[in-house]
């Protein structure tokens, strides 16, 4: 694919990576044709013309830090499409069009807006004239030393709360801009971002952080005069205001990197031009493009943000982890207690009352402790909503997002680590998901694609389910690439979701970008990994053409895990239930050895090695013959393994532990677990249990 | 709590081996808890001690040394237990009066098992002696000193090193080399 528009440029870097040389090349060619034969305009060239050196220097080897160049490239793409797009008065062109209707939690009736001809104008639309962001493009975006250094006398502590609380004001904020850019008239969007920048202004003025202030002083003026309504919320205004949001994200992050390292605080890129394009922001030449007006079926009831009025109060998270470790404890002991043969042998039928009713306590207790670390999946939807935009933006798709559920708590562990799976998800189901408008009209569909995620409880867990109205995968494409890849060697036992998870398999389609299907390996294998670490699952449906269906399938919190306790010879092991697809005693008949892999068991079709967990852990006195054993299925699509143990135990809701610094990680293991007669049982890894083992199997034969 | 002053402790008592005597001499003087083990006595810094509990069951954690006992519960902490006749090449044995001394060693905390727990006693500079070339298959690089007073013979260990972790992974890296 040789892109022919700045849109394309970008939407294939997004795909690329400092090894791509070969399609790097292509793009430096293209954005080298594109600069110099004045296809774009002359406010785009140098953006442009910059982006085809720094792709030159890294193909050329002469690149020190290829990523970070790579990021450059981007943002220097981006910037040429905002001086292209900037502000241009009508006629709206269609790439152009596709942005407010992106925007989150919007309907938009773009067709109406778009005058006829601009159908013609595509590939052209970068050539429009720019108005606002030509100032932009005077300011070459360095990454200056500022100069500056933490204040010697700042109190770290201080300093870190302000970081936290002030990450908390810009996620905020993030999601009151999202708001407003589909309701300009909310005030109270408005009054929260204004609240928020002033916030941070006057603490990091406190702190000393004079760089910080000074910018958070500019966002806030700008605000101000949306607040007193001197100016409209207009397309330059919001993206200023969102530039705005992410400078004062990489602000602090720089103040964190001081932290860290020496103290010396770096300036991130685009500081001055952002501060310059704030102070001359100009509201005459701004568009009321995104005025619109915002149905009421389509802002989720919670969109907005909300000042909480209840009382809150900070503890550290490992004084609340004590606490429920603690409250662990007490229920294990009023366990051992109430199970305690004197007591079930006791002439005081007043003794037991008084023991079941300290148990209905205990219980309430924990249940109350482990609440406390649960938090509402709001702001997680809510940065998503940004991604959506930016990515729809970037691609020149119209995608409307909706979010449910985002009342739904979860542990606040699982939300740092389901925040990147799910940017990368989203991402990939606007990006590979959503067909282009054109497409999407040639198949009979509304040219805005739909991206919907949705919470809820499910049966002792929370499923996130993603579902995009898009393309839809292909069984047969995945199957041949997978084949093709060496992943698998055919597709016989795999059902659907088998089959597509593979897409999620690290090394999937990074060969070749182009068709529709390949595309969606890039850092998908993200995905799969975090998503192993929260003992999550993924199932994806999926009817082509018509769109996929992700859902996510994740424990309520990582304090508790559902085990299986088995038993092999006299110890016991817990495997974690989410990792368990079945288990059986095994006929004469579907046991066989295959040579060079060991002794296999077949199931309805499909063959798989099994594991002696005695002979894995060296256990003596455990069931030998197969027959007489129990054979578990655990691990999911072509790697499925039976685990063979002597019996099962029972399920139990376990506390995952480490098993002590001292140890360390013992292999096979994730962690220890403390079971109702308070002694320590093995948490299975049941990954890092089948890699044990293969290596020893093939010995064996 | 005991952390900071016996980590410094353990600092002063590193470089036992070079020349650097009087910084050890006013290091080592201190209380000891002593405890027997295949009838020697031996001295552990009480500064390091957490806490003694009774004997009790102790899981087995597959692919660790053998000097590794296994893990066991300490009120919801999950800690791991060293036996030290096993670590120091003596016959295992099964004493009655076998127990945990809980260690603590900077935020790690370690148990041993031990055959008996014996007294707590207040060792002065003069007590303590350095340690001989050799000391009942005791690794003289393991002992902070000999202790003489109450008419025995006490061996002082220099716990951390006793127990370093370092040592431990190495151990198990080589037990998994034989296994492969």
């Amino acid at each position: 694919m040789i892109p022919t528009s700045l849109n394309d440029a970008v939407a294939l870097l997004m795909q690329l990576e400092v090894t791509d040389i070969g399609d790097l090349t292509v793009l430096r060619d293209a954005l080298t044709a594109m600069a110099f034969e004045n296809r774009v305009s002359a406010a785009c060239q140098p953006h442009v013309a910059r982006a085809a050196r720094l792709l030159g220097a890294i193909i050329g080897g002469g690149s020190p830090n290829a990523l970070a160049d790579l990021d450059a490239v981007s943002a220097a793409l981006d910037q040429a499409l905002n001086s292209a797009s900037g502000s241009a008065p009508a006629p709206v062109p269609e790439t152009k069009a596709a942005t407010p209707k992106s925007r989150a939690k919007s309907t938009v009736k773009p067709r109406s807006k778009t005058p006829p001809k601009s159908r013609a104008a595509v590939s052209e639309a970068v050539a429009l004239p720019p108005v606002q962001h030509a100032v932009v493009a005077a300011v070459p975006e360095l990454r200056v030393i500022a100069g500056e250094v933490l204040p010697s006398d700042t109190d770290v502590s201080l300093l870190r709360d302000f970081l936290t609380e002030a990450g908390e004001y810009i996620s905020a904020s993030e999601a009151a801009l999202l708001t407003l850019e589909a309701n300009p008239q909310d005030s109270e969007a408005v009054n929260t971002v204004f609240r928020a920048f002033h916030t941070v202004k006057g603490t990091a003025a406190f702190l000393g952080l004079a760089h910080i202030a000074e910018f958070a002083h500019e966002a806030e003026s700008l605000l101000m005069r949306v607040r007193d309504r001197s100016i409209n919320y207009g397309l330059a205004c919001a993206d200023l205001s969102l530039r705005s949001v992410d400078m004062l994200k990489a602000l602090l992050g720089a103040v964190e990197d001081a932290l860290a390292g020496d103290g010396a605080l770096l300036q991130p890129p685009g500081y001055h031009s952002l501060m310059i394009a704030l102070d001359g922001y100009n509201p005459a030449a701004d568009v009321a493009g995104i005025v619109l007006a915002p149905t009421v079926e389509t802002v989720p009831r919670a969109s907005r943000v909300e000042s909480t009025a209840e009382a809150t109060i900070r503890v550290r998270t490992d004084r609340l982890d004590r606490l429920i470790n603690m409250v662990g404890e007490l229920v294990i002991a009023q366990t051992m207690i109430a199970g305690d043969p004197h007591l079930a042998n006791s002439q005081a039928p007043d003794l037991t009352r008084k023991v079941t009713h300290a148990g209905k306590i205990v219980r309430e207790l924990q249940e109350l402790s482990m609440s406390m670390r649960m938090v509402p999946l709001r702001s997680t939807f809510q940065k998503l909503a940004r991604v959506v935009r930016d990515t729809a933006s970037k691609v020149g798709k119209s995608v409307q997002f909706t979010t449910d559920g985002e009342d739904v708590e979860i542990d606040r562990n699982l939300v740092d680590i389901l925040a990147d799976p799910l940017v990368h998800m989203v991402r990939n189901a606007v990006d590979h998901g959503i067909e282009q408008p054109d497409d999407r009209d040639r198949a009979g569909k509304s040219r805005t694609g739909s991206v919907r995620l949705a919470a809820y409880h499910s049966s002792g867990n929370v499923v996130v389910d993603l579902i995009d109205d898009g393309g839809g995968l292909h069984r047969d494409r995945i199957v041949n690439k997978a084949i093709e890849q060496g992943l698998i060697e055919s597709d016989r036992g795999m059902t659907d979701n088998d089959v597509f998870n593979l897409i999620f398999a690290p090394g999937f389609s990074t060969a070749d970008k182009v068709t529709d299907i390949s595309g969606r390996g890039v850092g998908l294998d993200v995905v799969r990994r975090n998503l192993e670490l929260i003992r999550g699952r993924l199932e994806i449906s999926s009817t082509p053409g018509y769109g996929t269906t992700f859902s996510l399938r994740l424990p309520l919190t990582l304090a508790v895990t559902d085990g299986m306790l088995v038993r092999v010879g006299a110890e016991r092991f817990v495997i974690p239930l989410t990792q368990i697809h079945m288990s059986f005693r095994p006929e004469p008949s579907m046991l066989s050895t295959v040579v060079g892999q060991g002794e296999m068991v077949l199931l309805r079709g499909a063959l798989m090695p099994i594991v002696r967990l005695h002979r894995t852990f060296s256990v003596r006195g455990a069931i030998e013959n197969p027959l007489a054993a129990l054979l578990v299925i655990v691990g999911d699509g072509a790697q499925r393994t039976a685990l063979m143990v002597d019996e099962l135990l029972g399920q139990q809701q376990v506390v995952a532990k480490p098993l002590g610094d001292a140890l360390g990680r013992v292999p096979g293991f994730s962690g220890g677990a403390i079971l109702g007669d308070g002694r320590v049982g093995l948490i299975l890894d049941v990954r890092e249990t089948m890699s044990l083992t293969t290596p020893q199997l093939k010995l064996a034969s | 709590m005991s952390n900071s002053k016996g980590s410094v402790m353990n600092n002063a008592a590193g470089p036992a081996s070079s020349g650097a005597a009087v910084l050890i001499a006013s290091a080592r003087a201190g209380k000891y808890l002593t405890f027997f083990l295949a009838g020697e006595e031996y001295g552990l810094e009480i500064l390091k001690v957490s806490e003694i509990i009774g004997m009790q069951a102790i899981t087995r954690v597959p692919r660790t040394p053998e000097f590794v006992r296994g893990v066991i519960n300490l009120r919801g902490r999950v800690i791991p237990i060293t036996d030290l006749r096993v670590k120091f090449g003596m016959e295992a044995g099964t004493e009655q009066e076998s127990c945990i001394i809980v260690v603590q060693l900077r935020d790690v905390q370690t148990g041993i098992v031990v055959d008996r727990v014996s007294e707590v006693v207040a060792l002065l500079e003069d007590d303590i002696a350095d340690s001989p070339d050799f000391a009942n298959g005791v690794q003289t690089d393991l002992l902070l000193g000999i202790a003489k007073a109450g008419g025995r013979v006490k061996l002082l260990l220099d716990i951390d090193k006793v127990l370093a972790a370092h040592e431990v992974v190495q151990m198990a890296e080589s037990t998994s080399a034989h296994a492969a």
